[in-house]
């Protein structure tokens, strides 16, 4: 049995069925061969053929090509802002704002950022987009498969986040990462389950998560608020708060939220909408009233 | 298929809270040890071979890399049910390509997952069914006739129950030898209970418990057994 083959499943973002296929999916322009030789599943490597004019360019050590340095990712480009997650009585709450950055620019104001996986689970990310929809991808192909078995097993939250987990770490040691903070949520067999996996493999679970800003500004508010055995309702009012903090002080938030809910029975995205802001505090008028300043 | 045929018992039975294995020592000669035949494969998963013990021994090592590299990526054991396709699977490549030759050994897969408690037995053909009981190797007939009668009732049993009822139609397949519990190896898979060989010692009680309370197994063996014997050291 081939000892590699326990971290080629890990290093593999897709699987075939029952099997070993390792396919592999870069964004690069090289022309990439499906290599099957025992010996170099560990390593990928990417081999120009001659149609693209350049010649064969591996590197002396066979890992990190200089000509590759440019294919990586360096910085996302149209990023997500916060996601938030939050246990409650029948089920998981995620909500996040529906915003697309570029820079500093709002660009896109209509970018849904919380998907269902499966029968199970809801997926919400923040960082770059183009990253989180290759994620979807590769989750569109797992759950496929899974459901191909025909089996009365399916994945569960548990499983596709520690799926997810491997995957985002993996691409971290190849110095590649997909640039997100992940929300993934899932209620099976009764059994709850919220947790984050970041873009450097950091994963953890807990009863109330936040990703990005939600961090700083929402994680204060989930601490002091959450209880056990939330309603619908008062967690809805919970994560409204949470957002409204992250509206008036995140600057990549926009108006526009989408709720997400997942229960046993399955998991829903409700549409889009705003909550009404208030901008005539006095403090927001004259923010420095008070302020001690050196002049 | 004749290979499974001429190897020594092995026999399997499920409730809906556990399974049981149990297989027959065969000892090549009075000097030596006995064959392994049953394998644990994960926590949740177990294997009983009957025929060549080699190819046994290998089909373990691939269904316990299978249940590591399941457990790595999703943290969550292995379903019994998908272990047991790709078994199979891995089975028939060996039956459609002209260099190979089929694994002569046929596996009983006992095993608890989230749907409840599996058994399976895979074929060197690349068949494999589910069963509530089952018995495969040389003399099994005996052990089919005596769980036929009694399987009907399996699914309420308790772990204690299976064992005993085991220990009964391991009985039946040495027609007239007698049970020790040196003779046989018993195991157990259930829910809060992780795949493990039963003691010996409380092997020996059972048998001497089964012994004492007299309770009669009706002998009405059909005698019809389709298995030869004269097995060879290859097999077990």
């Amino acid at each position: 049995m081939n000892p590699n083959t326990q971290l080629s499943y890990a290093l593999s973002c897709t699987r075939g069925r029952g099997g070993r296929r390792n396919t592999l999916k870069s964004t690069n322009n090289y022309i990439k061969v499906e290599i099957f030789l025992p010996l170099f599943r560990f390593f990928w490597i990417n081999m120009a053929t001659a149609m693209d004019g350049s010649s064969m360019s591996p590197s002396a050590d066979g890992l990190v090509n200089l000509e590759m340095d440019s294919q990586r990712t360096l910085y996302p480009y149209v990023t997500g802002s916060s996601v938030l997650g939050i246990k409650y009585k029948d089920g998981i709450l995620l909500a996040s704002d529906t915003g697309g950055s570029y820079g500093s620019t709002l660009r896109f104001k209509g970018v849904e950022r919380i998907k269902v996986i499966g029968k199970h689970s809801l997926l919400g990310a923040s960082g770059e987009i183009s990253d989180f929809q290759e994620i979807l991808k590769y989750l569109d192909e797992l759950i496929l498969y899974d459901n191909m078995w025909d089996d009365g097993n399916s994945l569960g939250p548990k499983e596709v986040h520690n799926y997810l987990t491997r995957v985002m770490y993996n691409r971290r040691n190849k110095f590649d990462p997909l640039w997100n903070s992940l929300v993934l949520a899932g209620v099976k067999n009764g059994e709850k389950h919220l947790g984050v996996v970041t873009m450097l493999g950091v994963h953890y679970e807990d009863n109330h998560v936040s990703t990005g800003f939600g961090n700083h500004l929402a994680v204060p508010i989930l601490r002091k608020e959450w209880r056990e055995d939330l309603t619908f309702e008062e967690a809805v009012k919970i994560l409204e708060k949470c957002l409204m903090v992250l509206l008036y002080r995140d600057r990549s938030s926009i108006n526009k939220f989408q709720i997400a809910k997942v229960t046993e029975e399955g998991a829903t995205i409700y549409p889009p909408y705003s909550l009404k802001t208030f901008w005539e505090f006095a403090a927001f008028k004259e923010p420095a009233k008070n302020a001690q300043g050196s002049w | 298929m004749e290979a499974v045929k001429q190897g020594s018992a092995a026999i399997g039975l499920r409730s809906t809270s556990h399974v049981v294995l149990a297989t027959v020592n065969k000892t090549s000669s009075e000097l030596s040890s006995h064959q392994k035949k049953v394998f644990k494969i994960d926590d949740h998963i177990g294997v009983a071979i009957a025929g060549l013990t080699a190819d046994g021994r290998v089909l373990s090592r691939y269904m316990r890399n299978e249940c590591i590299n399941h457990s790595f990526v999703y943290e969550n054991p292995l379903p019994v049910g998908r272990l047991v396709v790709r078994l199979a699977d891995k089975a028939q490549v060996c039956t459609q390509r002209s260099w190979k030759r089929p694994y002569g050994v046929g596996l009983l897969v006992s095993g608890m997952d989230e749907l409840g408690a599996h058994l399976y037995y895979n074929c060197p053909s690349g068949n494999y069914f589910e069963y509530q009981a089952f018995a495969i190797g040389s003399r099994s007939q005996a052990a089919k006739t005596y769980l036929e009668r009694r399987f009907e009732s399996y699914d309420k049993y308790s772990g204690e129950e299976l064992i005993k009822d085991a220990l009964f139609a391991i009985k039946e397949t040495l027609q007239g030898e007698v049970l020790t519990s040196k003779v046989c190896t018993v195991a157990i898979v259930g829910v809060g209970e992780p795949f493990h060989i039963v003691d010996q010692k409380k092997i020996q009680e059972m048998i001497d418990a089964m012994e004492v309370t007299g309770e009669a197994v009706a002998e009405d063996e059909q005698g019809d057994d389709y298995s030869t014997r004269g097995a060879t050291s290859m097999e077990s």
